[in-house]
């Protein structure tokens, strides 16, 4: 008797302590999606709890694939995409915000001082036509080519393929296919013969490689000199409603806060 | 207390646990029919005999999937699974042969020759060795020892020799099969060296008696007697690496790749990632249908293959049950 009274008292507090103010308060805004806007999306999440005292919205990550394919299906309210709409692909009925704009750099080993790229090179190399660095004017590297990308469902794939290779070209089939922005950062590092290419927030630690002349820097970006730049989207099934629309016209709204942390390693766009 | 009424507390026990191993039961089928039934399209898109067949490069028809329509009736299903098979059966049969070979000759030294001492820290250690949860080796083997095999056991040479066809980098079928071989010995030398230790005292003796030495006694006798046990060892241990995900998505390559035996030496360094590392590798994308219903084919196929182990090594153990132990 006295086991089970113990028993109802502790549910009783668990519901009350854990259930009931969650039904209270408003659900967080959902998010799921594409690795390389992560650090942005995390930081305005925080910030926007901050200045609004809404709940903080919950950011996941997936790839930009796997964002659009959950909000499509009413799993998350707000999908990440790190690449533009794909018309036949896409699910219909998605609605397209442009959050801001992102640095796409090529990136090598950091023993590889290789300092520029032209478009014909990148091509040539991560098609597979070039295969030894002693083929590459400036590179530092010796030996075979290690070439990286990403799975097929990377935003940053597709904007690679877009921006570097065009419509036609097609990364080698024999390239090392990563999983995250993370797992390409490392597979990079930790290989001398290295080359891939990720969000230009992830290029620390390694060498990133200027693109037709010009750095691969924030400044560049900004200013758009560096032609590797792709949207950052957040993706809403129909327009944005509720909870979701908040957030997303508070990060496209230009105050101050969002385009302080926008412009630390982004490209303002609102 | 109105419900615990006498004489009948056993009955009651009985129904109860006979209850919850019927749910256990239930759920398990649940599991199986879901799976192959999500499975089902993967399968009969390709045919039940070309989906296992070798047929172009494994990772552009995983992108073909992905990348094809999404509206349901137009969904992209080709696929040939050849590469990954092969290198699960690859991964898993040598880890296991070689594992196998190992942990026998560490039980019989445990067990016949070890000094008490050291045998009871190598008891508790062996176990302890086989719960490591699986990521950890995943990330000793990506941070620590593929770097340091593709800068010191890969020559240029050696990358240049299969350049047209696959780039070596240090992840591979030699590094994925020597970690899943640490992973899965310390549960075989556990099992085996149980078994050892309950052979009958006076077998043994007896064959001492004889003037039979004690490695040959152990060799003749108890290792005999042991058979069921290894066999049941190996199974176990065979499992456990095909369901091996984690690390092996890590460590064994990113690349769809069916290993060639014919390029000698350098298939050690060629990557070779298994069916339940390719799940773990695109399971982001599960919200897809298409992909989600290849992936399930993935897990019918290693379903099925756990369960004609289970049914090899219990026919496998048959003919020895008569002057085995267990």
């Amino acid at each position: 008797m006295r086991m089970t009274r113990t028993a109802l008292v502790s549910l009783i507090a668990i519901f009350t302590l854990g259930v009931l103010p969650a039904v209270a308060s408003a659900r967080a805004v959902l998010l799921d999606g594409s690795t390389s806007m992560f650090p942005l999306v995390t930081q305005l999440a925080t910030a926007y709890h901050k200045a609004t005292h809404q709940p903080a919205p919950h950011v996941g990550q997936g790839t930009s694939g796997a964002g659009i394919t959950d909000v499509a299906a009413g799993r998350v309210d707000i999908a990440d995409v790190s690449r533009d709409p794909i018309i036949g692909v896409d699910p219909p009925g998605l609605r397209f915000t442009k959050v801001a704009r992102d640095g796409v750099c090529v990136i090598t080993n950091p023993s590889n001082h290789l300092t520029n790229i032209s478009q014909q090179l990148v091509q040539e190399i991560f098609t597979g036509q070039i295969r030894s660095w002693s083929e590459v004017p400036g590179a530092t590297a010796s030996g075979p080519i290690d070439l990286f990308q990403r799975v097929a469902s990377s935003g940053t794939q597709d904007a690679f393929q877009n921006i570097f290779l065009g419509e036609t070209l097609k990364i080698s089939p024999a390239a090392d296919a990563e999983e995250s922005e993370g797992t390409m950062r490392q597979a990079v590092i930790s290989d001398p013969n290295g080359i891939g290419f990720t969000s230009f927030d992830f290029t620390p630690g390694t060498n990133a490689v200027g693109y037709q002349g010009i750095p691969c820097t924030l400044r560049n970006a900004k200013s758009g000199q560096y032609l590797g730049v792709r949207n950052f989207w957040m993706v809403t099934k129909g327009p944005p409603k509720g909870a979701a629309a908040k957030f997303i016209n508070w990060v496209t709204s230009g105050n101050k806060v969002t385009k302080k942390i926008i412009a630390s390693d982004w490209v303002v766009v609102h | 207390m109105p419900w615990r009424s006498r004489g009948k507390p056993d009955q009651r026990a009985e129904l109860m646990l006979g209850a919850l191993s019927v749910a256990v039961l239930v759920l398990i089928a649940l599991m199986t029919l879901t799976v192959f039934a999500k499975a089902w399209p993967s399968f009969s898109h390709n045919g039940f005999i070309s989906w296992f067949l070798p047929g172009g490069d494994v990772d552009q028809q995983i992108k073909a999937i992905e990348n094809g329509p999404k509206t349901a009736g137009h969904y992209v299903y080709h696929l040939r699974a050849w590469p990954l098979l092969w290198a699960t059966m690859l991964t898993t049969g040598l880890a296991v042969l070689f594992g196998l070979v190992l942990s026998i000759l560490a039980a019989i030294f445990i067990v016949e020759f070890a000094p008490p001492p050291l045998r009871r820290v190598l008891d508790p250690v062996v176990r302890l060795l086989a719960g490591v949860p699986s990521v950890l080796y995943g990330l000793i083997g990506i941070l620590v020892l593929a770097p340091w095999i593709n800068a010191n056991l890969i020559s240029n040479g050696r990358k240049e020799s299969v350049e047209n066809v696959v780039q070596l980098n240090g992840n591979g079928l030699g590094l994925a099969t020597l970690i899943l071989m640490v992973m899965i010995t310390p549960i075989m030398v556990s099992l085996i060296a149980g078994a050892l230790g309950a052979v009958p005292k006076s077998w043994t003796e007896g064959s001492a008696a004889l003037g039979v030495n004690r490695w040959r006694t152990t060799w003749r006798v108890s290792l005999r007697t042991a058979r069921p046990a290894i066999i049941a060892a190996a199974v176990l241990a065979t499992g456990r690496a095909l369901g091996e995900a984690i690390m092996l998505a890590m460590v064994a390559g990113g690349r769809g790749f069916a290993p060639n035996l014919l390029d000698g030496f350098t298939v050690v360094f060629e990557p070779a990632r298994p069916l339940a590392a390719t799940i773990i590798q695109n399971f982001e994308e599960l919200g897809d249908p298409p992909l989600a219903q290849t992936l399930y084919a993935f897990a019918a196929v290693l379903l099925i293959s756990t369960a004609l182990l289970s049914l090899a090594g219990w026919a496998a153990k048959q003919p020895l049950k008569r002057y085995g132990i267990r």
